[in-house]
């Protein structure tokens, strides 16, 4: 499945100018960079010399993933577990303090309440009349009461898929819509390779070039997690251009500035949402390194 | 120039003798104890006491550092006390009989939906725990196939990709809460005396 990649007729008079020129700098199809110090000329021969054969494009794009910040909700038998675990514990559990201290004050109670009872027999008053572990347990639920956390679940941001705080059990992945070729397409940040740069730095242009800008992101690693490569549709291909490969690289969001605009046409999606929006080609590879907790 | 010098030296040693007899002469008219007092003043000893002390606390003072010295030395050769693990000690309150819960009697059917629940959470993490491995194993293959692709195209790139990122560790995130976090929301400040007991070697 090829997705059509853009410029696709200017290229072929692009190969004719470099075919003319005999500078060490070829690429005139990708942006030129003047090469000023003779060490840089030499580098450059090297990687033209390595790249020279091969007719794919480089592309590096960026999965964001906004890890989840509420804990899941228990599957039944996890439920039915986490009683009966409650359940065992408790009882080969000894008594605390507490419990201890309620079962006097229920004894002491009842031998209160059946009358023959004279409270001089008492060894220890320590005041223990006047506050009971009962009354203590009702203060706690009283304060617990009028604390009131946050909701876990909001439904009208659950439905709301450009917010990044939707679906927060879960975690969600950025998507952005790009101008490929002649389409515009969801997909994953990327941008196009320079010269200069390694695959890594180009990722993190494509994360600084969206509209939104604003998220702060730790990237996981130096190396790709996947790799997607198409080729262009058979009309635009030559000789020395077949395709293009994206290479993935993760990122984790750490903290997102407020200043979002709502407009941008960025999605956050889990990975069940994705086949709604991409090409099943593209899903495929790119679920594969998206690992959902 | 030998005999003169020596005459003036016999000449002053009759002077001194002849002041001293003077004096004593003097002395004697007055009273016994006043004589003594006066060549008190002049004897040598009284003159010198303050050198005394100069040697006395120098040898006070070393005698003084080796004794702590030789004290240390005991001290590093005894070896260290253990420092007590107090997870590993059972408090006296955890063996108090009054604690002792009666033991519930558990009904047939009960403890037999108690051994099937167990079966069936045991499947359902064994589940899990293939769906983790193999969710692993693909996100593996995703990588090795993306780095290979990329040893294609170009070498410096490849090797670029293969470098660790020194600037990633340390490397912290919260995990998932139970409920998410309030905005503006003022945690009421707690006071504690913290009571754990530390130990020194």
């Amino acid at each position: 499945m090829a997705a059509p990649c853009g410029g696709a007729v200017g290229r072929p008079l692009c190969q004719f100018l470099s075919c003319l020129s005999r500078t060490a700098v070829r690429y005139t199809w990708r942006r030129q960079f003047s090469a000023t110090s003779l060490c840089r000329t030499t580098l450059q021969t090297q990687r033209v010399t390595e790249r020279e054969g091969s007719p794919w494009t480089l592309m590096a794009a960026v999965c964001l993933q906004r890890l989840p910040v509420i804990s899941a909700d228990c599957h039944p038998v996890e439920q039915r577990f986490r009683e009966l675990t409650r359940q065992m514990e408790l009882e080969k559990s000894l008594f605390s303090d507490h419990e201890l201290r309620l079962l006097e004050d229920a004894e002491r109670m009842n031998r209160k309440q059946t009358g023959s009872y004279d409270s001089d027999e008492e060894d220890d008053n320590r005041g223990q009349d006047i506050v009971l572990a009962q009354d203590l347990e009702d203060s706690w639920e009283q304060k617990l009461k009028k604390f009131q956390p946050a909701p876990r679940v909001k439904a009208d941001v659950d439905e709301d898929l450009t917010s990044v705080e939707r679906c927060l059990a879960d975690s969600l992945v950025l998507l952005a819509e790009q101008q490929v070729g002649s389409e515009k397409l969801w997909l994953l940040p990327q941008a196009e390779w320079q010269e200069g740069d390694t695959l890594r730095q180009t990722a993190e242009r494509a994360l600084a070039s969206l509209p939104a800008a604003g998220f702060s992101a730790t990237f996981l690693s130096n190396a790709p997690c996947g790799v997607y490569k198409y080729k262009l549709p058979k009309a635009a291909r030559t000789d020395s251009l077949v395709g293009t490969k994206v290479f993935f690289f993760k990122a984790v969001l750490s903290a997102m500035s407020p200043s979002a605009a709502s407009n941008a046409p960025l999605m956050w999606l889990k990975k069940s949402e994705m086949q709604r929006f991409v090409k099943p080609a593209y899903t495929m590879k790119v679920e594969r390194f998206i690992l959902d907790p | 120039m030998v005999l003169g010098l020596i005459c003036r030296g016999l000449s002053r040693k009759t002077v001194a003798s002849s002041v001293l007899s003077g004096e004593h002469h003097h002395a004697v008219t007055l009273s016994p104890w006043i004589a003594s007092v006066m060549t008190l003043k002049t004897s040598a000893p009284l003159r010198g006491e303050p050198k005394k002390k100069k040697k006395v606390d120098p040898r006070r003072e070393l005698l003084m550092r080796e004794r702590l010295k030789k004290k240390l030395k005991r001290m590093e050769k005894i070896p260290p006390e253990y420092i007590p693990i107090e997870d590993f000690v059972t408090p006296f309150k955890c063996l108090d009989d009054t604690r002792v819960r009666s033991s519930p009697r558990l009904s047939f059917e009960e403890s037999e939906g108690r051994a099937m629940l167990l079966k069936e959470w045991s499947q359902y993490k064994q589940k899990q725990h293939l769906a983790e491995v193999q969710a692993v194993e693909l996100a593996l293959e995703a990588q090795r196939e993306a780095l290979e692709e990329l040893k294609l195209e170009s070498e410096e790139l490849y090797l670029a990709a293969l470098k660790p990122d020194p600037l990633l560790f340390p490397f912290s995130h919260k995990g998932p809460v139970y409920t998410p976090p309030k905005t503006k929301y003022d945690a009421p400040e707690g006071k504690y005396n913290d009571i754990t007991k530390v130990y020194t070697q």
